[in-house]
């Protein structure tokens, strides 16, 4: 058992200290990719509250045999922080009755409006793929559009995006499998 | 295990990333319903994938209050809750209701996750305003005591640019309200001490937030004595019995 699930145990059991250890190993490393998805610091620190306090209140639940602590954390911090990115969306959206609403596809900023955060999580691993499959990747990652909305948003056929996306986490999987 | 498992190899792969919609999802949700294991591997392995290049960038501190909020608040609130029988057992209502319609495993799942969140997003709306409710109950109840009088503290060494008032009332405590205060150093905490008899006491450590703003209602001194002085320093985190840091906030 990594010293990770050990935490996360201890956490589920109230072990305050656990939770303090747990929080220091994995808030740096996630707060980047949750300011990716939400530029805004304070809402980023929000954000990044709820995923720890979520993660101690569901602790209870952690299965090893569903998947790695990384895993069990980054996907709640990634689907947190594109929860709330859709709702101030959403909020944006609300215009008056009759008037006429947006259909445009909201995406992530391109990398060179977004230089500050950029290389922060934008790992080698996604550097090394192919610029189409990586710019599908980050649509869907980051910007938590479906491929429905990529293929909107980059006027591709379906097919086509469907298979960029398929091959590029093909990629991402060989490239970080543990040696 | 089939050679060719099209399309749902690239259905589980969309699907750990978030990307897979409309009729691609449905048929790939009930297909997982099976218990099809293949399928289930190849969700998390990705899901892993995902996770290991997301991580490996460099990292970034996030703000030091996040930190302290937590462990606070989880040194509050003792042991995680044990209530996770109320979703589970929604979600197995909401899927026998629907089982003429879709199997029942799919539904549960669905159901279980979304009822899940919403019983998360009720209980936390409903902690917020029972806490902002209480708060604002003593802050009012404070405004009102004839016996409230204001302190200013001025910004010192450690934090020279900083600004405070206390609503100090002998028998109710009081409410501290800062602005302009830099982030502490790592590894510390603004602490707040109070003078009523010989020695100080500690009347509670906070961390400003982003914008260098705090807040910190203080309990009255147990004995109701007079308070005399009121002052901020920086404190290694953890329990300080006595002043021993720099001087952030003191009286003009």
């Amino acid at each position: 058992m990594s010293n990770a699930a050990d935490l996360i145990h201890q956490m589920a059991e109230g072990d305050a200290e656990a939770f303090g250890r747990f929080y220091d190993r994995y808030a740096p490393l996630i707060y980047p990719l949750i300011l990716r998805i939400l530029p805004d610091p304070t809402d980023a620190a929000e954000c990044l509250q709820d995923v720890f306090w979520e993660s101690r209140e569901r602790a209870r639940t952690y299965d090893a045999a569903r998947g790695t602590p990384d895993a069990w954390l980054v996907t709640r911090a990634r689907a947190r922080a594109i929860e709330r990115m859709r709702a101030a969306r959403r909020r944006r959206d609300a215009l008056p009755l009759g008037a006429p609403r947006a259909v445009a596809v909201e995406a992530p900023a391109p990398p060179e409006r977004m230089a500050g955060f950029d290389r922060s999580v934008l790992t080698r691993a996604f550097e090394r793929l192919p610029d189409p499959q990586r710019e599908a990747l980050e649509l869907a990652y980051y910007g938590g559009l479906t491929q429905t909305e990529i293929t909107a948003r980059l006027k591709q056929p379906l097919g086509t995006v469907k298979t960029r996306l398929r091959l590029a986490l093909d990629r991402l999987r060989e490239m970080v499998k543990p040696a | 295990m089939s050679v060719s498992h099209e399309p749902f190899d690239t259905f589980a792969a969309l699907h750990a990333v978030g990307a897979l919609d409309g009729d691609d999802l449905r048929a790939f949700e009930a297909h997982l319903a099976t218990g099809c294991a293949r399928c289930a591997t190849l969700v998390r392995q990705t899901e892993q994938a995902l996770a290991r290049a997301a991580m490996a960038g460099p990292p970034e501190p996030p703000p030091s209050a996040v930190r302290y909020r937590l462990v606070r608040r989880a040194a509050a609130a003792g042991a995680p809750g044990r209530r996770r029988w109320l979703p589970w057992t929604l979600g197995i209502v909401a899927a026998a209701i629907a089982a003429g319609a879709f199997s029942a495993a799919y539904v549960a799942a669905r159901y279980e996750a979304r009822l899940g969140q919403m019983a998360r997003q009720t209980a936390a709306a409903k902690e917020r305003v029972a806490r902002t409710e209480s708060e604002l109950r003593e802050e009012l109840a404070l405004l009102r005591d004839p016996t409230t009088r204001m302190v200013e503290l001025r910004g010192q060494a450690a934090a020279p640019g900083a600004v405070a008032r206390v609503l100090w009332a002998d028998g109710a405590g009081g409410l501290l309200l800062a602005t302009k205060l830099p982030p502490p150093p790592p590894g510390k905490v603004y602490a707040l001490w109070t003078v009523a008899g010989d020695a100080p006491r500690a009347a509670g450590v906070f961390v400003p937030d982003d914008g260098g703003r705090a807040t910190l209602r203080v309990a009255a001194e147990a004995s109701g004595a007079p308070v005399r002085v009121l002052s901020v320093t920086l404190e290694p985190e953890g329990a300080v019995a006595a002043p021993s840091g720099a001087i952030a906030l003191a009286p003009r």
